[in-house]
């Protein structure tokens, strides 16, 4: 699928907070996320000529966003917790214009990045992007059982970590 | 184990609805189209010879100094201690030859004495030191 500038701009109009927010919820950074998205544009712009058709752009964007994700993550060898601060003051101020409770969805962010590594990706393309676990494993290249157990794993602590903050946060409202 | 391509429960529920996606910066086309762009002209300049990206050459060149430096280090290493064990050798040689000389010299001037005082050293130690006769030297060859 050959793109000139105008598909281009499409292409990221239409696709843009996809590969955003997967990047923001895997690095945890919002810096880091923007440079990860103009990555994985970039090498779409690039690698145009391979893709076939709009399915395989998302299932394309999603992959390398994801791999992207991880290698910023590596390469800065930061643990999950370490910026959970400045997570938290910049998720308030951009989920602030869609009407949600942000202190509530900041602490679920806040607690998503203190999963491990695997359990963080594929809780986010779980439930962020609603894909199946068998999507999951064909675009990580995992087999399905070890998906399903990451999710199963990622879930039971953010349910434990969610008891504990939650009542933590709702003592603190009151 | 649960099968998560069934249905959600409350929990799951909730999580999908707070993750919701999140739009980019301010400014993130603009940033992203800049660079794009600046790629453009980049790419169609670019020569066809392929050439290792700088950074990757730079790696490959440290890489390259460090194993040089540890294999004229080790050559180093191996002369130096070639030449120590020589050394060692050799001064090794000299005491002995030096003792050699200083055992000769004390056994000649012991023979010596104790001809003056009518003795042999086989008498004096009671070692029976045999000389052969001319005709047994004879039979011996």
């Amino acid at each position: 699928m050959q793109i000139d500038s105008i598909k281009f701009r499409n292409l990221v109009e239409q696709h843009q907070s996809m590969v955003f927010s997967i990047a923001l919820r895997v690095t945890g950074e919002f810096g880091v996320a923007e440079e990860v998205a103009q990555d994985a544009f970039l090498e779409l712009h690039r690698s145009s000529e391979r893709l076939e058709s709009e399915d395989h752009v998302r299932f394309w964007l999603r992959r390398v966003t994801v791999h992207r994700a991880t290698d910023a993550l590596r390469s800065r060898a930061r643990r999950p917790e370490a910026a959970a601060e400045e997570w938290m003051d910049e998720q308030h101020s951009e989920v602030a214009g869609a009407g949600l409770d942000f202190g509530i969805v900041a602490r679920l962010d806040e607690l998503l990045r203190t999963l491990p590594e695997a359990m963080r990706i594929a809780v986010v393309l779980r439930y962020q992007e609603e894909m199946l676990p068998d999507e999951i494993a064909s675009m990580l290249g995992q087999p399905v059982a070890t998906v399903k157990s990451n999710l199963q794993r990622g879930l039971q602590l953010l349910r434990r970590k969610a008891v504990t903050t939650m009542k933590e946060y709702v003592r603190a409202e009151i | 184990m649960r099968k998560f391509d069934e249905v959600k429960d409350e929990f799951e529920q909730e999580l999908g609805r707070r993750m919701r996606r999140v739009d980019p910066p301010e400014g993130f086309m603009e940033r992203l189209l800049e660079r794009a762009e600046a790629e453009i002209p980049a790419r169609s300049t670019r020569s066809t010879v392929l050439t290792m990206p700088r950074r990757t050459v730079f790696r490959a060149w440290v890489g390259g100094a460090i194993a040089a430096t540890l294999v004229a280090g080790l050559f180093v290493g191996q002369h130096i201690r070639a030449r120590q064990q020589e050394r060692k050798a050799e001064v090794a040689r000299q005491q002995f030859e030096t003792a050699m000389q200083v055992t000769d010299h004390a056994l000649d001037h012991t023979r010596a004495s104790l001809q003056r005082a009518g003795l042999t050293l086989s008498e004096s130690f009671g070692i029976e030191i045999k000389t052969l006769e001319p005709q047994e030297k004879g039979e011996a060859q």
